[in-house]
C-alpha cells in the first residue's frame, strides 16, 4: 500500500531523515521505534503532507504522493492522528468529529458520514457521552480517543498514528491499543509511531528501528522483541535484567 | 486478525520483482547503516573511499562498497568483525581455511533462527516429512554445515542421525538397520558408499534410501542421472558457505535449472576474478555475497572464491529468487576435497612447522571409486631424512594425525624421491589431481 524510497528530509540545512526506505502492506500494522529525535514524527509528517521531503519518493497505492498537500492526501486515503492530539480545544467533541469529515461534504456522502459517526461512537462510547462537551475539557485519554476518531472520520485506508499512548495512564493505553487492534481487524492499515516500544511491538506485524534519521534494523515484531539490542535500547531491559531472568 | 498480503515465509520466494527491489533497498540500507557505525573495518574502508551510508539508493549501488575477503575476516580475528556485543552472540564457529589466523563467525539467536528457517525451507522443498529418517555422512571439516541442516530436519520432526566420525562400514550398517530414507553427504562420498554397500553383502534393493541431499561439491548431471536411473535415488543439490548465509544459501527446485538463492537474506553478485568489475547476469565469474539479515556478522561484498553464473529470470517453478549455476571451479588457492576447503599455502606452512624446515612436496588429490582422498608426497632430502626409518615413520604418523586435526580431513603422507615430484615442482604446480 505504502512504499517509501530513499526519503531525505531537512529542517533548513539540518538533515533529519537520511535516506529512509520502508513499506507497509495492506492490512498490516507497522511500527516505527526509536529514540527522541530519530526522525519518526518527521517521517509521518512527510507522509501526511505536513512537510515536503528534500528528496525521495512516497508511493501510495503505486502513485508518488511526495509533496502533495495534506488535504489531497486525506482525499486519497491517508489520515493522521498527530502527536499531542492537537484537537480543536475550543470546539465540542461533535464539531471536532465533523471537521474530520471536512472533505466529505457532498450530498451523496452525507449518509456515509452519518454511518461512520455511528460506528466511531460505538468504538469510543466515552465520546458519545461527551458529544456536546468542549474538547479542551476532556481528559487526556478522551482527547486521544477524539484525535483517533477525528482521523477515522475521513474514512482512511492508511491511518498514521503518532504516539497514541503519550501521557496516558496504563489502563487507558491498554484500551487505546485494543481499539487500534480492532481497527486493524476491520481491515485498516496502520503505521504507528510509538515511544512505548513494548506495546507497539505487541500489536504490530513488523517494525523498523530508526537511529538518527536512518533505519538500522527491521523485521517482524517478534524478531524485534527478541533482539537483545532492541531490548536494551527500547524495551527497558538492561543487561542485568536480561541475565537475571 | 486479517492477514496481510504475502506475509508468510513460504510466499516470499514468489515475490514480484518490484517487491524484491523494495526489500533489497530497505535491507541493504539498514545493513550498511549498521556496519558503518558498528564494524570499524567497514567504517575505515568506506571513509577511505569517501563513501557515506546515504549513497545506497538501491541494490545497484552495491558496486560502490568495499569488498570483504577471508583474509580480512582472519586479520580481524577474533572480535573485530562482530556488529553486536559478544554477550548477544550465542554461537561461534571457527574456521581454519588457509590463513595464519582462524576465522571466527558469530551468530545471535536471531541468526540461528534464520539459518534454521533456511534449512526448513530447503528440506521442505525436498519434501522431507516427519516420517523421514535423515542420516548425515560428512567429514569433520563439513560437520559445521551439517549443524544447521540437522536442526532444520529435527524442527520438521524427522528422525535425525547426526554426523559422527564413523567408518564407512558402520555408516552402512546404520543406513540399513535404521532404514535411512534421506542421506546428506557429498556426491563423491555417496558414489563410494553405493559401491561399498553390495560389497558388505547388503542388497541395494533392501535399503529404504530414496533421497540424497548433496552438499559441499557440485553435482554432475551424469552422476545425478546415474543415481536416479540406476539406484532410484532422488539427488538434490545445495550450495552454501559458512561465512554468509550457511549451508542452505541456495538449493535446487524440481526443475533443476540452477540453485535458488535465498535473496531475502543475501544479495549475490558476479565479479571478474582478480578485479573489481561487476559482470552482468549470465556471465561466469566469482560469486560475491552481501548479507542482508545477519546480525552478528554482517558481511558486505564477501568474495567467495567460487566461480559460477547468476540467472535473474524467474524459474518455471514460479519462484522469482535469483539462481546460481553449480560451482565448477575456484579462483583462489583453495582446493575442495570432498567438500572440505584446503589451502595449499597453509599446507605448506603446516609441513614447514612439522619438519622444522622447508620441505619439497606436492599435494595429490586422488579419485578412487569416485571418492576423493588427499596424499602428500614429500621429498626425502638428505637434510630431512636422518637415515633412521623408524624415526621417519614415526614423524609421518604424527604429521598425519596433526593434519586431520588441523584441516578436518585425513591425508596419507608418502615419502618419495625428489625426482618423482620434480616435474611438478619445476612448473610450480602444488596440487595434482590423479
Amino acid at each position: 500500500m505504502l512504499q517509501i524510497r530513499n526519503l531525505h528530509i531537512k529542517y533548513g540545512s539540518v538533515a533529519v531523515v537520511k535516506n529512509i526506505s520502508l513499506h507497509v502492506q495492506t492490512g498490516e500494522i507497522v511500527c516505527l521505534i526509536g529514540a527522541n529525535g530519530a526522525g519518526k514524527t518527521t517521517l509521518l509528517s512527510a507522509i501526511s503532507g505536513l512537510i515536503t521531503p528534500a528528496k525521495g519518493e512516497i508511493l501510495f497505492e503505486g502513485v508518488n504522493v511526495a509533496g502533495l498537500a495534506p488535504f489531497e492526501l486525506v482525499r486519497l486515503g491517508i489520515s493522521q492522528s498527530p502527536e499531542g492530539r492537537q484537537i480543536f480545544s475550543a470546539m465540542t467533541v461533535m464539531e471536532n468529529l465533523h471537521l474530520g469529515a471536512y472533505l466529505r461534504q457532498s450530498k451523496e456522502e452525507r449518509a456515509d458520514v452519518a454511518a461512520d459517526l455511528d460506528w466511531i461512537l460505538r468504538l469510543f462510547p466515552r465520546l458519545k457521552e461527551r458529544m456536546t462537551q468542549i474538547a479542551g475539557t476532556l481528559s487526556g485519554g478522551e482527547q486521544q480517543m477524539l484525535a483517533i476518531a477525528r482521523a477515522l472520520m475521513a474514512r482512511p485506508k492508511l491511518l498514521l498514528l503518532d504516539e497514541p499512548s503519550l501521557g496516558l495512564a496504563p489502563l487507558l493505553v491498554e484500551s487505546i491499543f485494543k481499539t487500534v487492534l480492532e481497527l486493524n481487524a476491520k481491515g485498516l492499515t496502520i503505521l504507528l509511531v510509538e515511544q512505548n516500544a513494548t506495546k507497539a511491538l505487541e500489536i504490530a506485524h513488523r517494525g523498523y528501528v530508526l537511529e538518527t534519521g536512518r533505519v538500522t534494523l527491521q523485521g517482524s515484531a517478534n524478531e524485534l522483541r527478541q533482539d537483545s539490542e532492541v531490548q536494551r535500547a527500547y524495551l527497558g531491559k538492561d543487561y542485568s535484567r536480561i541475565t537475571e531472568r | 486478525m486479517k492477514q496481510p498480503e504475502s506475509q508468510g515465509k513460504d510466499t516470499v520466494e514468489f515475490s514480484s520483482p518490484e517487491s524484491w527491489g523494495q526489500l533489497h533497498t530497505e535491507l541493504l540500507q539498514s545493513t550498511v547503516n549498521r556496519v558503518y557505525t558498528r564494524v570499524p573495518f567497514y567504517r575505515k574502508a568506506m571513509e577511505k573511499n569517501g563513501i557515506k551510508p546515504d549513497i545506497i539508493d538501491s541494490a545497484l549501488d552495491l558496486y560502490a562498497l568495499p569488498f570483504t575477503t577471508r583474509k580480512d575476516l582472519s586479520d580481524n580475528y577474533p572480535y573485530n568483525f562482530f556488529a553486536v556485543p559478544l554477550r548477544d552472540i550465542v554461537r561461534i564457529h571457527s574456521l581454519r581455511l588457509g590463513i595464519s589466523q582462524p576465522l571466527a563467525l558469530g551468530y545471535t539467536k536471531q541468526d540461528i533462527e534464520h539459518r534454521r528457517g533456511l534449512a526448513i525451507r530447503f528440506l521442505t522443498s525436498c519434501h522431507v516429512i516427519p516420517e523421514d529418517i535423515v542420516q548425515f555422512c560428512l567429514d569433520p571439516g563439513l560437520a559445521v554445515k551439517a549443524c544447521d541442516l540437522a536442526e532444520g530436519a529435527e524442527a520438521l520432526g524427522a528422525l535425525v542421525i547426526p554426523p559422527d566420525p564413523l567408518s564407512t562400514d558402520a555408516r552402512i550398517r546404520i543406513l540399513a538397520d535404521f532404514k535411512t530414507t534421506t542421506i546428506v553427504t557429498t556426491p563423491s562420498y555417496l558414489v563410494y558408499l553405493l559401491a561399498k554397500i553390495p560389497e558388505m553383502g547388503i542388497p541395494l534393493a533392501s535399503l529404504s534410501l530414496r533421497r540424497a541431499i548433496l552438499v559441499g561439491e557440485s553435482l554432475a548431471d551424469a552422476l545425478r542421472d546415474n543415481l536416479e536411473v540406476e539406484f532410484g535415488i532422488q539427488a538434490i543439490s545445495a550450495y552454501g558457505i559458512m561465512e554468509a548465509g550457511g549451508p542452505c544459501l541456495a538449493y535446487e527446485c524440481e526443475n533443476r535449472q540452477g540453485l535458488h538463492v535465498a535473496i531475502d537474506h543475501v544479495i549475490p553478485e558476479i565479479v571478474e576474478p582478480g578485479t573489481d568489475k561487476v559482470l552482468p547476469a549470465g556471465e561466469a565469474g566469482e560469486l560475491v555475497i552481501t548479507t542482508l539479515t545477519a546480525r552478528a556478522n554482517p558481511l558486505v561484498r564477501f568474495r567467495t572464491g567460487d566461480i559460477t553464473r547468476l540467472i535473474k529470470e524467474p524459474c518455471a517453478c514460479g519462484r522469482t529468487t535469483w539462481r546460481i549455476m553449480p560451482v565448477v571451479s575456484r579462483c583462489d588457492a583453495l582446493i575442495s576435497v570432498r567438500g572440505v576447503l584446503l589451502d595449499s599455502t597453509l599446507i605448506e606452512k603446516f609441513f614447514e612447522k612439522m619438519a622444522q624446515k622447508k620441505l619439497d612436496f606436492v599435494i595429490i588429490v586422488k579419485n578412487r571409486q569416485g571418492l576423493q582422498s588427499v596424499e602428500v608426497w614429500v621429498s626425502v632430502s638428505s637434510e630431512f631424512f636422518t637415515g633412521s626409518l623408524p624415526d621417519l615413520h614415526n614423524w609421518i604418523r604424527i604429521a598425519e594425525t596433526a593434519f586431520e586435526e588441523v584441516f578436518g580431513i585425513g591425508c596419507i603422507i608418502k615419502p618419495v624421491e625428489l625426482e618423482t615430484i620434480a616435474r611438478w615442482l619445476s612448473t610450480g604446480q602444488k596440487v595434482v589431481h590423479l
